[in-house]
Parts: C-alpha cells; structure tokens; sequence
C-alpha cells in the first residue's frame, strides 16, 4: 500500500516550467531521500506535497487525503503530514514546549493537560525534555532543529518532510539531528527528505530520488544508485560530489 | 471695554484648551485604533477588493493634508442637511485620519514577520485566523508598540487643525486670547509649551521602547 501517491505533477513559476510531470509512490516506513542540483525543483516538490507550493496539473494523495490543483482546504492533508525546514521557523515568542504544544491545542483542539504528555514526550524523543521551559533563541542551532522535530511529530504525521534541515548548521551539530532522524526512520516514520548529506541518504534512506531539471531522473535503491548510477547526469552529480 | 487678563487668565484658560486638545486626540487615537485595526484586517486579508478599497483608503488619507480631510466631513456632513458641531466633525476626521496611518504603520509589522513564521504555522495545519492569532500578531505586536505610540505625537499636533473649524482646543483657545489679550507672542509660547509637555514624553517614550526592542531577544 502506498502511503503517497504524486502523479503527473506539474508547476510553474511564471514561464519556469519547475516541475515536468512528477511521478512518485512512496510506502509507510520507506525513507526516501531525494537529492538532485540545486534548482532542479527539489524544494517545490517537496512543498507541493504539504500545499506550501500549489500545483498547476496533477494530482497528489497521502493517506487518502488528495490534493489536485486549484485546491485550498489543506487542512486534513497537513495534519497527515509534518514539515522540518532549513531555517528552523520555531516561533520566537513562543518558549519551546508551547512551541511543541500550539497546533495540538489550537488545530486538534487538545487540552492543554493532554497536550503536555505528549510534548514532553516528543521532547525527549530528540532529547531536549529540559528544555521544556526554555525560550528558541536560547537554544543553539543544532537543539531548536530538534525542537523543529518535535513540533511536527506532536501532531503525529504520517509522513515528515525535511527541507535540507543540516545546511543552516554548524558542521559539529549536523550530526546530532541527523541521529535525531535516523532514529525516526528506525522507528519506522515515512520520511522524504531533501539533503546534501550523501552518506546519510546512503546509509539510512531505502529510497533515492535523483531530480534533473524538474524530472525525476533516475530513482531507487541509493546503495545500488551510489555504486551504478545508470544516467550520465547522475554519474556526473555523484562525481562532483566526491 | 477691554477686560484685563492676568497672566493666570491666560494659563487658565489655555488648560481648558489643553484638555480638549487631550479628549479629543484620546477620541481620535482609541477609535481610530479600533478603525485602523478593521482596516488592517481588511488590507491585509484575503479578499482582493477588500484589499484594494483599503489600499486606496490609507492612500487617499495618506496623501491629502488633514487640514483639507477636516474641511471635507466638516462640510460635508452639514451639506447633507445635518449641522454637525465642531468637535464631532474634528472627531470624525482624525478617527479617520489616525486608523489610515495606523493601518499602514501596523501592515508594516505584520510584513516584518519572516514568511518562514507563516510556513511553519501553515504545515502544522493552522488555518489564517489561527496563524494570525497565535504566530504572527503576537510578534507585530511588539514590534509595533513603538511606531505606534510615536505616531500618537502626530495625532496629538494633529488635533490643531481642529482650531480652523472652530473647536475651542489649545490652538483656538490660544488665537482667542491672543486676540484679547494683544499678547500673541506671550500665549502662543505658552500654547508651545502645552503641546511640548504633551508631546515630549510620548515620543521620549517611543524612544525609548524602539531602543529596548531594537536587537533584543523576542519574547
Ligand atoms: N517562489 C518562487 N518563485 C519563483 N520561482 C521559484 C520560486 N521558488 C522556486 N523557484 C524556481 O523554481 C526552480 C526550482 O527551485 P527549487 O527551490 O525547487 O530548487 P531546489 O532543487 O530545491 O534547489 P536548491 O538545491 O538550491 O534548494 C528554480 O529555478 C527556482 O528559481
Ligand atoms: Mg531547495
């Protein structure tokens, strides 16, 4: 059974034909990484997925929530569907709990009492639970992408998507998020993920995802993608990257 | 016959000014506050010509002379056949004038909010009203205390032109005396001072709130 459905996905920027017919089936538990040059339309497939980015053709379904274009009720489609960013986007005013806890409180309309278990246990999940109390801005880097986790995961996702969550941070603190994803994958979350990080994409992902410009390319298992890459583009991106 | 006025005549009767000039830039300020909040929420929503109605609106107060927007719901109110005082047509006109300002002043920290603010709160399936409740005014809201009160300096030397349709605030009251008194330089000094102690401590106060949210943490 898939758990996401992309078929024959187009978009457009203007006259920027970004994505050119996207077709994708992605399974519960599958970790999928998709990776690609910069501008090949990585980020708006991504976004496409949760509605950030409106889709002009096309059709996508996760979970039996479908979303085609011109549609604007996301509401049901975004509580299936978590989304990690680059740049973090915790709210500032917020302290990190309350952070963790809003959409619960605000979207599934939870108890603040019944929120807080769960909070506390998303923070701890990402090994943060003091940090409860604390304010985003006193956390460094690496923690509130942490946070930035336990926010989407407390809405209990059926899928998470990351927006190349490392590439704002400080080389020493990539790998504790990176943990903090391996063992979501472990645990059997369905991840999508969009990274540079091309021995995490290897080791953890079971799914890679190759975009050239506003196709997908070439897909499948990443070892044997990594070790034969079938197309020239790919051999070529592989190779720039070594 | 000429009355002599004492030098405490004259102040006596600038303080009568002085507090009409305060209740009406307090009218002027809290309504059009009220008003202003409605209009932002109509710039800034999503209804196209609701947009576009309020973007004229803030334009239309933005760039006529007050003085002119008084003369207008001045006359205009009495042409349609209703005798409007004075102090509700200054009111009326500096409501309007004030929630104009206040709009575009608070749009502007609305916009300040990073889009990243509105994504992450989109992709946890909050919906407009919910975003704008719990992320985003919260966090205009501080940034706009300080141009807000600032701008309450305008409203308050705003009210003067009041004194042109003949509301009796400091400025009028100040023409008055000076007519009675023939001491023009005297009281209008005097009416400097009045609006100065008005006005001082507000934009010292915006200074000092712009300074202490300017660089400092957000919560
Ligand atoms: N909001 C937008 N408005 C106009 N054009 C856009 C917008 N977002 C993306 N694009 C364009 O769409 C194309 C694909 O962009 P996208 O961000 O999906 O690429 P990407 O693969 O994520 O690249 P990167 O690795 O740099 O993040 C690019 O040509 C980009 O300029
Ligand atoms: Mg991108």
């Amino acid at each position: 059974m898939d758990l996401v459905r992309i078929d024959a996905v187009h978009k457009h920027f203007g006259s920027n034909h970004v994505l050119k017919g996207i077709d994708l089936r992605i399974g519960a538990g599958e970790v999928v990484a998709i990776i690609g040059r910069s501008g090949s339309g990585k980020s708006t497939l991504l976004r496409s997925i949760n509605g950030l980015e409106s889709i002009d053709d096309g059709q996508i379904e996760v979970d039996g929530e479908k979303l085609t274009a011109g549609q604007t009720d996301l509401r049901a489609l975004r509580q299936k569907v978590g989304m990690v960013f680059q740049q973090f986007n915790l709210f500032p005013h917020l302290k990190v709990g309350e952070n963790v806890m809003l959409a619960p409180q605000v979207v599934k309309k939870m108890s603040r009492a019944d929120c807080e278990p769960i909070a506390k246990a998303m923070l701890a999940k990402v090994g943060l639970a003091e940090k409860f109390d604390a304010y985003p801005d006193q956390l460094s880097g690496g923690q509130q992408q942490r946070v930035a986790i336990a926010r989407a995961l407390a809405m209990q996702p059926k899928v998470m998507l990351c927006d190349e969550i490392t590439s704002a941070l400080d080389p020493e603190l990539v790998n504790e998020v990176l943990a903090v994803v391996k063992q979501l994958a472990v645990e059997g979350m369905t991840l999508i993920m969009v990274t540079h990080e091309m021995r995490f994409a290897r080791d953890v992902g079971n799914k890679l995802v190759f975009m050239y410009q506003g196709k997908v390319h070439e897909s499948g298992d990443p070892k044997e993608l990594f070790a034969n890459p079938q197309t020239p583009e790919l051999q070529s991106f592989i190779g720039a990257i070594n | 016959m000429m009355t002599e006025f004492t030098l405490w005549d004259i102040i006596r009767n600038l303080i009568t000014g002085l507090e009409w000039t305060v209740g009406l830039s307090l009218t002027a300020f809290l309504l059009g506050g009220a008003v202003g909040l409605l209009v932002l929420t109509a710039r800034i929503g999503r209804f196209p010509w609701l947009q576009k109605a309020m973007k004229g609106y803030i334009e239309l107060f933005q760039g006529t002379p007050l003085l002119m927007q008084l003369f207008l719901v001045f006359f205009g109110i009495s042409l349609m056949g209703i005798d409007v005082p004075a102090w509700l047509a200054a009111a009326i006109g500096l409501t309007l004038f004030t929630s104009a300002y206040l709009a575009e002043i608070w749009r502007g920290c609305v916009e300040a909010i990073p889009k990243g603010q509105w994504e992450a709160s989109s992709s946890l399936a909050m919906s407009w009203v919910e975003q704008m409740r719990y992320v985003v005014l919260p966090q205009a809201l501080r940034i706009a205390i300080a141009p807000t009160v600032g701008f309450s300096v305008q409203v308050v030397k705003g009210t003067s032109v009041a004194s042109i349709i003949g509301f009796a605030e400091l400025t009028k009251t100040g023409g008055m005396l000076a007519n009675a008194t023939f001491k023009p330089f005297l009281v209008f000094g005097l009416v400097a001072v009045g609006y100065f102690i008005l006005c001082y401590p507000l934009s010292h106060f915006a200074m000092r709130l712009e300074r202490k949210y300017r660089g400092s943490s957000s919560h």
